[in-house]
């Protein structure tokens, strides 16, 4: 120790290698400093502990929060799948379980979205407000999970609470129920809706080849049966041939509504409006619409009589016997003498009928007999198809408006009421041993006095193959869970030799088996033995056998099928049909013999929600009637003369619309329902929609509106949806209905035609518009010549002297600022107002593509339904005879949006492409900005509708799976509005970068122009001078709403003509 | 009876000794509370929770559960905000503007006024926080800078609101405080340490009073100051209300839209701030025993003030009519029709009568002094104030322009609630200043009493024996 000195040394200390000294050279601190830490050593009033207290209390407090992002685990793909890649959506062709061919959007494998196919013949690439919404029935939380064996008839269905069972047990027992009953030689009741699809006829069949026993009942709600009668009767066939409505320049309907409820409603939009191209006026067809309903054909119609349906009969063949009378019979069978008792003349004296509209049409069918079509509605009797006809073939257009070689095709004929009473019977007697429900709800459908209730009961075994329960579901039964058509396999035939392929996009999400499938595993002899490709194999053979050969296709099987499938449909060559010689003796046979008494009902097909079926879909139930803008309910709806009559208000407070009730009863059945005051309806007339008021469905559908089947009859009235003599008195008590539209009464001077005089509305009609052309094009070459050259001063020009010719008034804004300049694309729309017909498909495509939340009625009562775009309905005219104006109203993406500036914390702005944009995060919610829109689209979350719709419907597991990922769900008290469809032009300008050009305004389409069944939108860029859609805002029919308050929209809108020959323009005051 | 015009008239009755005005302003807060005051503090604490239960509820659910709809994006909130930032005007006119115009017979109302402007503006600041969906981030309503570098928008009224407020509220906190420094030290003079109780109070006025020696220096500096400040304060009397109306005067509604809105809301704001006060002040005279301080004259005056500016209220009114018509807008033209004779007619009827008719009767001196009567004219002029914010906020959003999207606004008791509790807050506030601090400027009364200034006339010249 002592013998070595240190060379270098601190002190004398260390030098003099004093013990301590050594020590402390082996420690870097002094002692104590480096001492291993202790809390509980240290000092009560220490920095150290103090710190050390801190620090862990609040990493502690920090642990113990949870992340309120973290809502569970994202695991990524351990091996991506081949076909789907993060952030891109897949589309797959199928076909809904109505026939509509669809393109299935899915993104990671979800379906979020359904459009039409664009190969499918008869869609044509547009589907309806009801197919867009099927996809939330799809995640629909009430649909059946697994298989049940129910015994308590008493049990609720969809809840967690359901007796389970498992698929083995219960195959196992069916099986020997079915063979049980084949064997002891009782029935086995199949019973379905129409059966659309060849390849399940084709099961139905096999099925009864196994278990002898079995027949199959088909019914349906709304249906067609009249009509087809009455073409069997007339022509001989039942295939209904399909209806070319673009090939007609006038449409005389007598209570059809082909625009918005009756027959393919898509196609027949989009062949309608094809004839309503304004730079083709002359082209326009003319529609006249006679009806006791007011329906949304009737509110677009050219004119329109209101006249009871007892008298469509002689009206129709009052207008026969006026043709042949001109001379103008192009029916060459010999003898017309069912006509000679009629005389338009007289008929028309006789009801006091509108003179100017019989005139006008006897005057439009003479000139225009071998392009009028005459179409009369499903709800009227066979002698009316008859007689309607009849019409057709005295004017010579039956060949012209047909098409004979695309007929209807019926797979299997409707069961007869007397089929169904013979069913019935025999559940009560007890000769069916096993009853299926094959999708189907026939306790709720068919007519009460049918007395289906209560015979079912009594089958010892009944199975309903269901997605989720329904009224038919409350017997002692076998409950078995079936497919979503998304999940499915299957094939439509809806028009001979346009066969479409349904295919699954997802797997099952619940535990459920396609319901062909089903009954083909209890067909086999290996009842366990199950797989899920059991029709897919089926179906793929019955096409090699049946389809393959008719294509003609020089490929194998497998690539016709696989282009069939890709293409979601097979067109087969058509094959040249004749149309049939017209029976005339069919007049005879079947007389009508109604006369009016007391008052008559009509039981109407609800706009959205279907025979019922689609009541637990919110967002159909939240979609407006496109005529009286009410949601989720029915109701007795009824002229304002006979509501005056019956003694019955609706309405009187405002937006709350109070109605009373009034008891409607036929032949002994009543119903209690509330009155809705509907100028345009006739006189002792009364409509109810069907579907409404099921009580064995989801949350949302349940107790939804009034079940108007109460007032069916097996027998009928004149037929099964149409009533005379019924009687209808006031009853006790008042009902809220909820309308999303303030109805301002028609003759009160005070607010009266503002939609016009507001230039919110402009319209005029044809002859004034042809008219107008003429001067305007000789406007235009004399500005040119005035101002050669100078093509900003001749546009000024030209604009004035439109407005001058329009009748308008020109006024001029005047601006302190200079306007911005948009030099890119700037984004714009434009709405057609002669094509739109107001069908409402718009509206729910927006709803699916920007997650947009169902509400609920009551929160709809206060005016708060969430729907970006809305459709926008006007009255004018009469109350007796109101002209009906529609408009679909969406952001407008002003460029002096007065939105913007009055936001206090710039959550709203103006993007570089000319988008009102929306920033939710910033947002603080003072509504300041829905306060100012003039235009009223901006929709406030006055509540998370998430939670509070339906006690948290949508946090449910499986409606999570349905939003768009591409748009943000929007929480309470954020203020959000149409944006255009931003995530769509986003996911273009992302894919011409990747392209490496520009983007181009066509590249991209918004939702609710591709639902659009008119194409009544276009979206663009408008500062391409040949896109479409600038030559729309060029076009001088173009007109911005509210243009006075200077606020600059960018959604045009074209005015629309009425083709009426009247000089009175709408829009001027 | 001759009039005396060689002098002003005096604005104290009689002629109170310094000691006796001390000791009856000051008695209040000397005293244990009675029974009264207890039975009305539990009244307005009852209102009070009724909306702080209706606040918490809406909170928690969200806005739904108040009466805002599609059109109608601003209901109650904001017809109480426009109503209690109305009701603050009077304080600071009367401390500020008429301090500055020599009006002596403010004195014995400008403090209670001003402490009213300050409960007024406190109430009345609640609302924009929390009329907003998501009150949680109302922050983002001050310009703070960020990490996000996002700043608020200039251009928008609500943002003025949030300055013109915060400004006038600290600027009249000021002036009112520096109002009650020598009367703090007035009380803190008067205290001993005699008990715990009085001990605390003394420590207390003894902050609040700065240090003040009532020395000829604090005085002057004193005098000086408030001089200053009240001719601060006066342009923000004006400016509030005006930054006020352009929340509807800014945007494009028709109903909204219109320049006459400024000096239309100063000046209803000025009338239901008087009325207020008229009436807070009836009651406080009677209960206080200030009566001879408080004046039937002073209480005239007000109402004098209550008649002209209900007369330019009145103005506004047909003005309105006159230029909606004169604009030829038809829109705009409808917007007024339609407040007189469409759905909300019956609230635009309740605000002609409450606010042109009512003070009418005020032409007739024996109705304006009859204490009674002005009292309930007063509370009219309060309710036809109210509802002049309702009608301007609601009937114009009702029915703007597009007819399809027009609707009726229905308030819900969550609206009401809050409503009570406005007023149970503000009451509240009001009560416990009676009874902390001196409701009527000690210092200030003393210096326009009878013979309390310099005078050619020599001492007792009120009674006229001085010629």
């Amino acid at each position: 120790m002592t013998n070595s000195k240190p060379k270098f040394w601190k002190s004398l200390n260390q030098y003099n290698q004093k013990p301590e000294s050594v020590e402390a050279t082996h420690h870097e601190f002094v002692n104590g400093v480096t001492d291993e830490f202790d809390v509980n050593a240290l000092p009560d009033k220490s920095r150290r502990k103090f710190l050390a207290l801190l620090g862990a209390s609040s990493a502690l407090a920090a642990t113990a929060c949870s992340d309120y992002y973290d809502k569970g685990e994202i695991i990524t793909y351990n091996k991506k799948p081949e076909t789907i890649t993060y952030g891109e959506a897949n589309y797959y062709a199928s076909t809904l379980n109505n026939g509509a061919g669809v393109l299935v959007k899915t993104r990671e494998g979800r379906p979020i979205k359904i459009d039409g196919n664009p190969e499918h013949p008869i869609g044509k690439g547009k589907v309806s407000a009801g197919d867009q919404a099927v996809i939330m029935d799809l995640y629909d939380p009430s649909r059946l999970r697994y298989p049940i064996k129910k015994s308590d008839s008493k049990l609720v269905l969809y809840k967690d609470e359901m007796p389970r069972s498992d698929w083995e047990k219960v195959d196992t027992q069916i099986v020997g129920k079915l063979k049980e009953a084949a064997n002891s030689g009782k029935e086995i009741a199949i019973v379905t809706h129409s059966i659309l699809s060849p390849t399940q006829n084709k099961l139905l069949i096999d099925f009864a080849a196994k278990y002898p026993t079995a027949k199959v009942y088909s019914y349906e709600l709304l249906n067609e049966s009249e009509k087809i009668s009455a073409w069997f009767d007339s022509y001989g066939s039942y295939d209904l041939p399909s209806t070319k409505w673009d090939s007609a320049d006038i449409i005389v309907s007598f209570e059809c509504d082909f625009l918005g409820t009756e027959g393919n409603v898509t196609e027949q939009i989009r062949q309608f409006s094809s004839r309503r191209d304004m730079d083709m006026p002359e082209k326009f067809n003319k529609l006249y619409q006679v009806e006791g309903n007011y329906s949304l054909t009737g509110a677009m119609a050219d004119y329109r009589l209101r006249l009871t349906p007892e008298l469509h009969y002689g009206f129709i063949m009052s207008l026969a016997s006026e043709i042949v009378k001109k001379g103008k019979n192009a029916y060459l069978g010999s003898d017309l003498s069912v006509l000679s008792g009629y005389s338009l003349q007289q008929f028309a004296d006789q009801n006091k009928l509108n003179k100017k509209f019989i005139d006008e049409l006897a005057h439009d069918i003479l000139a225009h007999s071998d392009k009028t079509l005459v179409v009369a509605g499903s709800s009227m009797p066979n002698s009316v198809h008859v007689a309607v006809n009849l019409l057709n073939e005295v004017l010579g257009s039956v060949n012209n408006v047909y098409d004979f070689s695309r007929a209807n095709k019926t797979q299997r004929a409707l069961s007869t009421n007397d089929e169904l009473k013979s069913l019935v019977n025999k559940m009560k007697g007890g000769n069916v041993g096993v009853l299926i429900h094959f999708d189907s709800n026939p306790v709720f459908h068919l007519p009460s006095d049918l007395g289906y209730k209560d015979a079912y009961q009594k089958v010892p075994t009944i199975i309903s193959l269901v997605e989720s329960a329904n009224e038919s579901c409350q017997a002692n039964q076998y409950i078995i869970p079936i497919n979503h058509a998304l999940e499915s396999w299957n094939d439509f035939e809806l028009r001979s030799g346009y066969y479409s392929l349904q295919q699954p996009v997802i797997a099952p999400i619940h535990d459920t088996r396609q319901k062909e499938a089903a009954l083909l595993n209890w067909m086999s002899d290996n009842v366990t033995g199950y797989s899920h490709d059991l029709y897919h194999k089926y179906l793929m053979s019955n096409w090699e056998i049946s389809v393959y050969p008719l294509s003609g296709s020089v490929a194998d099987f497998r690539s016709f099928w696989f282009a069939a499938l890709h293409d979601g449909v097979a067109v087969i060559k058509a094959g040249q049909t004749e149309k049939p010689a017209f029976n005339i003796s069919a007049l005879n046979s079947n007389p009508f013999k109604f006369a009016k008494q007391n008052y008559t009902l009509l039981l109407g097909a609800a706009y959205y929600i279907g025979d019922g079926r689609f009541a637990n879909n919110g967002w159909l139930q939240e979609v407006p009637h496109p005529v009286t803008k009410s949601v989720w309910d029915n109701y007795a709806m009824m002229s304002p003369a006979t509501a005056k009559e019956l003694d019955v208000k609706f309405g009187e407070d405002k937006l709350n619309r109070e109605a009373d009730m009034v008891e409607v009863t036929v032949s002994g059945r009543s119903l209690k329902l509330p009155v809705l005051i509907q100028p345009g309806m006739a006189d002792n007339f009364i409509s109810v929609e069907l579907g409404y008021g099921r009580t064995s469905i989801g949350d949302v559908g349940k107790d939804v509106g009034f079940d108007a089947t109460a007032l069916m009859s097996i027998n009928g009235g004149i037929t099964s949806r149409l009533y005379t003599g019924v009687s209808v008195k006031k009853a006790e008590g008042i009902h809220h209905l909820v309308t999303t539209q303030e109805h301002h009464s028609l003759d009160e001077e005070f607010v009266k035609d503002f939609h016009l005089k507001r230039h919110i509305i402009n319209e005029y009609t044809v002859p004034f518009y042809l008219d107008f052309n003429k001067k305007y094009d000789e406007a235009k070459r004399r500005l040119k010549a005035e101002f050669a050259g100078d093509e900003v001063a001749f546009k000024k020009a030209l604009k004035s002297e439109k407005i001058h010719l329009l009748g308008h008034h020109e006024y001029k804004n005047h601006s302190i600022t200079p306007d911005r300049v948009y030099t890119d694309v700037k984004w714009g729309m434009a709405i057609d107002l002669n094509k739109c017909t107001a069908c409402g498909t718009c509206v729910t495509a927006c709803n699916v593509e920007n997650n947009i939340p169902v509400v609920g009625k009551e929160e709809a009562s206060k005016g708060r339904e969430m729907h970006w775009m809305r459709i926008d309905t006007y009255f004018s005219g009469t109350p007796e005879d109101p002209v009906t104006s529609f408009q679909p109203m969406l952001c407008q993406h002003c460029d002096n949006a007065p939105c913007e500036n009055v936001c206090p914390v710039v959550a709203t702005t103006h993007s570089p492409d000319g988008l009102n944009q929306m920033t939710y995060n910033r947002c603080v919610g003072t509504r300041y900005c829905a306060n100012n829109c003039p235009y009223k689209v901006r929709r406030y979350n006055f509540f998370d509708f998430r939670n509070d719709f339906a006690d948290g419907y949508y946090r449910q597991d499986t409606l999570e799976l349905m939003h768009n990922p591409e748009v943000t769900v929007r929480s309470r008290g954020v203020m959000e509005k149409c944006t255009f469809c931003t995530q769509r032009i986003q996911e273009a300008r992302t894919s011409a970068a990747k392209d490496g050009r520009k983007i181009k305004g066509t590249d991209v389409k918004t939702a609710c122009q591709e639902a659009c069944p008119a194409s009544a939108i276009t979206f663009g860029d408008m500062n391409d001078p040949e896109s479409p859609l600038s030559k729309l805002r060029e076009h001088p029919l173009g007109y911005h709403v509210l243009e006075t308050i200077s606020v600059k929209p960018n959604v045009t809108y074209l005015s629309r003509l009425r083709n009426t020959v009247t000089e009175e323009k709408h829009g001027e005051h | 009876m001759s009039i005396e015009l060689t002098h002003e008239p005096s604005v104290i009755a009689g002629k109170p000794s310094l000691k006796q005005i001390d000791a009856s302003i000051i008695k209040p807060m000397n005293e244990v509370p009675n029974k009264k005051f207890f039975m009305a503090i539990t009244l307005t604490l009852t209102m009070l929770s009724i909306g702080a239960v209706s606040l918490g509820m809406s909170f928690y659910r969200g806005l739904g559960l108040w009466g805002v709809n599609n059109p109608v994006g601003w209901g109650f909130a904001i017809i109480n905000f426009v109503f209690w930032v109305g009701i603050g005007h009077a304080g600071t006119l009367i401390s500020a503007i008429l301090y500055l115009f020599r009006q002596k017979w403010r004195t014995g109302i400008a403090r209670f006024a001003e402490g009213m402007t300050i409960f007024a503006v406190m109430t009345a600041g609640i609302f924009p926080l929390i009329h907003v969906g998501r009150p949680w981030l109302a922050g983002y309503l001050f310009p703070y800078p960020n990490q996000h570098s996002l700043w608020v928008n200039f251009t928008s009224p609500l943002l003025w609101d949030v300055f013109a407020v915060s400004t006038y509220f600290t600027v009249s906190f000021v002036f009112w405080y520096i109002g009650l420094v020598p009367d703090f030290a007035t009380m803190r003079d008067r205290l001993s340490n005699s008990t715990a109780v009085d001990k605390i109070k003394k420590t207390i006025y003894s902050v609040l009073s700065l240090g003040w020696r009532f020395s000829n220096r604090h005085w002057s500096h004193y005098e000086m100051m408030y001089l200053v400040l009240a001719g601060f304060a006066t342009p923000l009397v004006l400016s509030v209300h005006t930054i006020v109306s352009f929340d509807f005067a800014v945007s494009i509604m028709p109903g909204w839209h219109t320049t006459i809105f400024p000096p239309y809301f100063v000046a209803g704001a000025v009338f239901s701030g008087f009325a207020m006060v008229q009436n807070a002040l009836i009651i406080i005279r009677k209960v206080f025993d200030l009566e001879y301080i408080i004046t039937l004259d002073t209480l005239e005056k007000m109402n004098k003030i209550i008649i002209v500016t209900g007369l330019m209220v009145g103005y506004a009114y047909g003005m309105e009519f006159f230029i909606a018509w004169y604009s030829g807008h038809e829109v705009e033209s409808f917007a007024f029709l339609n407040r007189a004779f469409g759905p909300y007619a019956w609230a635009y009827w309740i605000m002609v009568s409450c606010n042109v008719i009512a003070p009418q009767f005020f032409w007739f001196k024996k109705l304006r002094t009859n204490i009674p009567f002005m009292f309930v004219v007063a509370v009219l002029v309060n309710v036809g104030m109210w509802f002049e914010r309702f009608v301007i906020t609601v009937t114009s959003l009702s029915r703007d322009y597009l007819p399809s999207s027009w609707a009726y606004y229905t308030p819900t008791i969550y609206d009401f609630g809050i409503l009570i509790g406005s007023f149970g807050w503000f009451f509240t506030l009001l009560l416990i200043f009676t009874r902390t601090m001196p409701v009527v400027s000690i210092a200030e009364v003393k210096a326009v009493v009878d013979g309390a200034q310099p005078s050619h006339h020599g001492i007792g010249h009120s009674t006229g024996e001085g010629h």
